[in-house]
């Protein structure tokens, strides 16, 4: 009786596999591997462009790019590093700025010059540039 | 003259007195970081998910600050406010030094 059901389990467990690999008949060589990768790239979520960004990047540079700057209003803070940081919140962040939903006066007002196109491409260059740092 | 020395001398160590009882404490920012901060920003601050930002290394008055927006409403998000809510602001003051001390993942110039 046990070996009845140990052959059972045993033909249970490999039938699958042999029911895989029957239809194909294929090479098994690829394996797993060659069914179609499912593409998970979450990352980039704008198709910003980071050349064009750094062109814009003189309205920002006078601020966030000056190690040590600190704002002078509304509060005495630094001014957040932002090279390297996440693209989707970078966008995130100056549509926030132009919507209001964020109140530092100058970041409105450069925010609220911005398309969303500007936007993108910014953050496509903000969130690569410290990869170019790295390498100088 | 010497009563306005004093005076002076006197006025002086009342003008540091605040910097040095602020003074962050790093190591209840960590504990605080794991319960609260973690799951999204990492333990080190270098948030895996795009949405969340990178706090590793970013000046902690400015990450303070974004907290007591958050805290006061001043800076909408509801997930934010929901944290910080939680946080009082010696919790803050210390959170803001801790992921401040964290080895930088964000480069302020380029």
């Amino acid at each position: 009786m046990i070996r009845i059901c140990a052959l059972a389990s045993i033909l249970l467990l490999t039938t699958p596999a042999i029911a895989q690999q029957a239809p194909g008949g294929g090479p098994p060589a690829g394996g797993p591997a060659a069914a179609p990768a499912p593409a998970p790239t979450p990352t980039i979520p704008a198709a910003g462009d980071p050349v064009k960004g750094r062109e814009k990047t003189q309205l920002c540079e006078g601020c966030h790019g000056i190690v040590g700057w600190r704002t002078a209003y509304p509060e005495v803070y630094h001014v957040p590093k932002i090279g390297g940081q996440h693209e989707a919140y970078l966008i995130s962040a100056l549509k926030q700025y132009r919507s209001g939903d964020r109140s530092h006066p100058s970041m409105r007002a450069i925010a609220g010059s911005l398309t969303d196109e500007d936007m993108a491409n910014l953050a496509a260059y903000y969130s690569r540039a410290h990869v170019q740092v790295s390498r100088k | 003259m010497i009563i306005v020395a004093r005076a002076i001398l006197l006025s002086t160590a009342f003008a540091l007195l605040p910097v040095t009882a602020t003074a962050a404490d790093v190591a209840a920012g960590q504990a605080k970081a794991k319960e609260v901060c973690q799951a999204c920003h990492g333990l080190d601050g270098n948030s895996a998910t795009p949405d969340y930002p990178k706090i590793g290394g970013q000046h902690p008055d400015y990450l303070a600050k974004a907290l007591r927006d958050y805290k006061s409403g001043a800076r909408k998000n509801p997930i934010m406010a929901g944290f910080a809510a939680a946080l009082q602001p010696k919790d803050i003051e210390n959170v803001a030094a801790y992921y401040g001390s964290q080895p930088p993942v964000l480069a302020p110039k380029f």
